[in-house]
């Protein structure tokens, strides 16, 4: 069996994961991330929702319940996280633009308007009320993203279709990386002599270059341009993802891509070393303090049975919210559903409840009482109780 | 895992290189676990698409939810074989083992046909892309190698593979001085072609007989207490993954449980105690290519980690880009296109880090790469060995 030996072991490569581990890195930890997989992350808008609950996220967090683990982060950790990230993504070139003391919107591929804190600079213009007049260009053959949805909630909207030679998400993303390619779009796009106020695209322009395609094609046309997040695959998601695995490498951390962690190995308080499967022999990777950041449901870090629920890595107690009957409501829109409070109870230091471990530390979407989907505030818990997580971790392992 | 896990979240077909570039390919969702359905219950499906499929495995490493898409379309692929005529570059990379055989044996002559005009058109009238130069037979392959036998620390059975022992049989005599120089018994037990391209075009019985050839010589060296190390990365997940499942070789769980990538083994052997390698100062940046099938294998990185210890190098790790060849995906002209796409992508990252050179493990990923970028291109071992002063040159009598 080979042994290696770290500071840290991440488990889970998602927004949480991901900025612990840069977090820890860039003040020398030695730190290894290891994932059975992709994270959700790569299927989100790659927008960072804070809190959704007031037009102020901040004020949205006083009005959280008092179990809600937004209430152990300071304020101050909290604004430090944004800024930290904000500052990554502008250095990995996907710069997001947004404060934490206003909201922002997005519209979606379906007319509405997403609430959100942070988005990346590709989403900025998009319109902020029902006034300004939109020109959609989409692609043929395109699925899944129709702007007769849009033109059916809002007035002064039209459409065009550009026809790019392949229909997939990812085909069309890296057309618009080619400069020959995105060139002749250009004149296409000029032709088409737009009136409308602003350019709308479906989130297909570019794979990681984004940010500069879409303030060329904003230059070139004169027009404020923007992207409407897509169905999956989600490029910004995607972007976020990649910007992300760059920027904790650059930091030094290593990454262990399908290193499904299959055992534990514990003495006393103490968690000593992650066992990870792979086909000749188990990996064992050694830490001094580790941070369980798998996601819940969708992302792996929680697994429901028929009348349980439970974390299989290292087997923590998860707080289920009651009975079967209460996990879900019968209007499968609601966003009250039971099923979206379980998760892994935390103390202020962000290590689980109930739990003997001293050196193992919770953050992200596997925390308890999140209600990420009512509240919106997926990735932003996530930066947030990353940079706490980390640093009890640091203040652990000193 | 079963395909019936597929929770469709599309993050496969985000990771599909094939699926950017060609449009006639519906990605691993769809030529996966989605066609898998109809499979089974037996719809006769008219799925040649499935071919076009380079097996990279990048859909399985980032599948979330243990799906194995590669693996469905692999078998796949062997029944599309069975049923359906098979191409002259087909049935020729099938057999690149024998076709191999007699290119070393008549290397001078052999060499010189594949580079004529002459040559380069009965390649083309077979279906073999020559926008890359075939890599130059050796007469001197690797296997007439004497067997070198001392008291060693440990035994190790080399497991060199067709492209170093035929075309590049110089880097396997410097794997052999490496691990030598580790005080480490070398022998070169008999072995045939893994069996992965024959696999790869879709011949399963003669996958099966060379893997069964292999299987029982490798048995034979682990009972008699040898280590199995290998070096090229496509062999070892032929044998660590292909051989027990696909392949379906009795002794496979004996042999995974044996068989070491070379530089995974240097790496336990230092974290045992055993060796401490000195490297001498080594002033350069490296771009460091990952192959598709180093990440399938579930290992980490460990030449990364070597050289991460060689004083003055920087080494810079790219492994979000696939380099398109595939073994002899790219050589048929129907892949061409879509390889030399794939791997023009891959060059322009690798030329944006602004290395001097390319370090791969594998050698059709360097082929490709030092082909299509004109840039220098090094085995992980040739880096390695430079560093500690190994050369082929002969002792000079001080």
């Amino acid at each position: 069996m080979s042994v290696t030996e770290y500071d840290v072991i991440i488990i889970g490569a998602g927004v949480a994961g991901l900025t612990a581990g840069a977090f820890l890195a860039g003040r020398g930890f030695k730190v290894a991330l290891v994932t059975s997989g992709e994270p959700t992350a790569c299927l989100s808008t790659g927008c960072i929702d804070v809190c959704s609950r007031d037009h102020n996220p901040l004020l949205g967090i006083k009005e959280l319940p008092p179990e809600h683990p937004f209430h152990l982060v300071p304020e101050k950790t909290i604004r430090e996280a944004l800024d930290n990230f904000q500052a990554a993504m502008m250095d990995m070139v996907i710069p997001y633009t947004g404060a934490l003391e206003e909201n922002r919107l997005v519209l979606s591929a379906l007319g509405t308007f997403k609430t959100t804190c942070l988005v990346p600079s590709t989403m900025e213009a998009a319109p902020q009320d029902t006034k300004d007049s939109i020109h959609i260009i989409t692609f043929a053959g395109l699925k899944d993203f129709y702007p007769s949805y849009i033109l059916s909630r809002r007035k002064n909207t039209k459409f065009s279709v550009y026809d790019a030679g392949v229909s997939s998400t990812m085909g069309i993303a890296s057309h618009f990386e080619e400069k020959e390619f995105l060139e002749s779009f250009i004149v296409w796009l000029k032709g088409q002599n737009i009136d409308e106020d602003k350019i709308a695209f479906p989130a297909v322009l570019g794979l990681e270059s984004a940010a500069e395609i879409v303030k060329t094609i904003a230059t070139r046309i004169g027009k404020p341009v923007f992207e409407i997040p897509t169905i999956p695959p989600s490029m910004p998601g995607r972007r976020l993802f990649n910007a992300l695995t760059d920027y904790f490498r650059k930091k030094g951390g290593d990454i262990y891509w399908g290193w499904p962690v299959i055992g534990v190995e514990k003495s006393g308080k103490i968690i000593e070393a992650v066992m990870t499967a792979s086909k000749g022999r188990p990996n064992s990777l050694n830490g001094k303090a580790f941070i369980l950041a798998t996601g819940s449901f969708v992302g792996g870090g929680l697994v429901a049975g028929r009348e349980t629920i439970t974390e299989n890595i290292f087997n923590l107690p998860v707080h289920v919210p009651g009975p079967r009957e209460t996990w879900f409501e019968n209007d499968y829109f609601s966003f009250n559903h039971g099923i979206g409070r379980a998760g892994i109870k935390v103390d202020s230091s962000l290590r689980p409840a109930g739990a003997p471990w001293e050196n193992i530390f919770v953050c992200g979407g596997i925390l308890a009482d999140t209600e990420i989907l009512k509240n919106g505030c997926g990735h932003g818990l996530a930066l947030a109780t990353a940079h706490m997580a980390a640093k009890s971790c640091m203040e652990y392992i000193r | 895992m079963n395909f019936e896990h597929c929770i469709r979240c599309t993050i496969c077909v985000e990771n599909c290189p094939v699926m950017r570039v060609n449009p006639d390919f519906p990605g691993p969702k769809q030529a996966g676990p989605d066609a898998q359905r109809f499979r089974l219950d037996r719809e006769k499906t008219e799925d040649e698409w499935v071919l076009l499929c380079s097996q990279c495995k990048r859909c399985e490493m980032a599948c979330p939810c243990g799906v194995e898409p590669a693996e469905i379309i692999l078998k796949a692929q062997q029944i599309y074989g069975m049923g359906h005529l098979r191409t002259a570059a087909h049935l020729l990379f099938a057999n690149n083992y024998y076709l191999s055989v007699l290119g070393s044996l008549t290397a001078p002559l052999a060499n010189r046909i594949a580079a004529t005009k002459v040559g380069k058109k009965i390649f083309s009238a077979m279906g073999i892309a020559t926008y890359i130069p075939f890599p130059k037979f050796r007469f001197r392959t690797l296997h007439s190698e004497k067997k070198s036998r001392t008291r060693g620390i440990k035994k190790v059975a080399f497991f060199y593979g067709c492209f170093i022992n035929f075309y590049r049989p110089d880097i396997g005599r410097k794997i052999i001085r490496l691990l030598s120089s580790f005080n480490i018994d070398v022998v070169l037990p008999p072995q045939w072609c893994c069996g992965l391209p024959s696999l790869g075009n879709g011949n399963l019985t003669l996958a099966r007989f060379f893997a069964q050839k292999n299987a029982s010589s490798l048995s034979n060296y682990i009972d008699a207490g040898y280590d199995i190390v290998y070096s090229c990365t496509s062999c070892g997940q032929a044998i660590l993954h292909d051989y027990p499942d696909i392949l379906e070789i009795p002794q496979a769980k004996k042999i995974a449980e044996n068989t070491y990538n070379i530089h995974e083994y240097i790496v336990k052997l230092m974290d045992e105690g055993y060796i401490k390698p000195q490297f001498q100062e080594m002033r350069r940046k490296l771009a460091y290519h990952i192959p598709c099938h180093l990440r399938a294998l579930g290992i980490g990185y460990p030449a990364a980690k070597l050289m991460s210890l060689i004083p003055g190098l920087t080494c810079e790790i790219l492994d979000d880009n696939c380099c398109g060849l595939s073994g002899s995906y790219g050589f048929k002209k129907s892949n061409e296109a879509t390889a030399i796409q794939i791997g023009n992508s891959a060059v322009a990252r690798i030329k944006k880090t602004g290395a001097a050179a390319i370090v791969a493990d594998c050698g059709s990923c360097r082929m490709q790469l030092g082909g299509l970028s004109g840039l220098v291109t090094l085995d992980p071992a040739e880096v390695l060995s430079e560093a500690l002063g190994i050369t082929l040159e002969k002792k000079r009598k001080s």
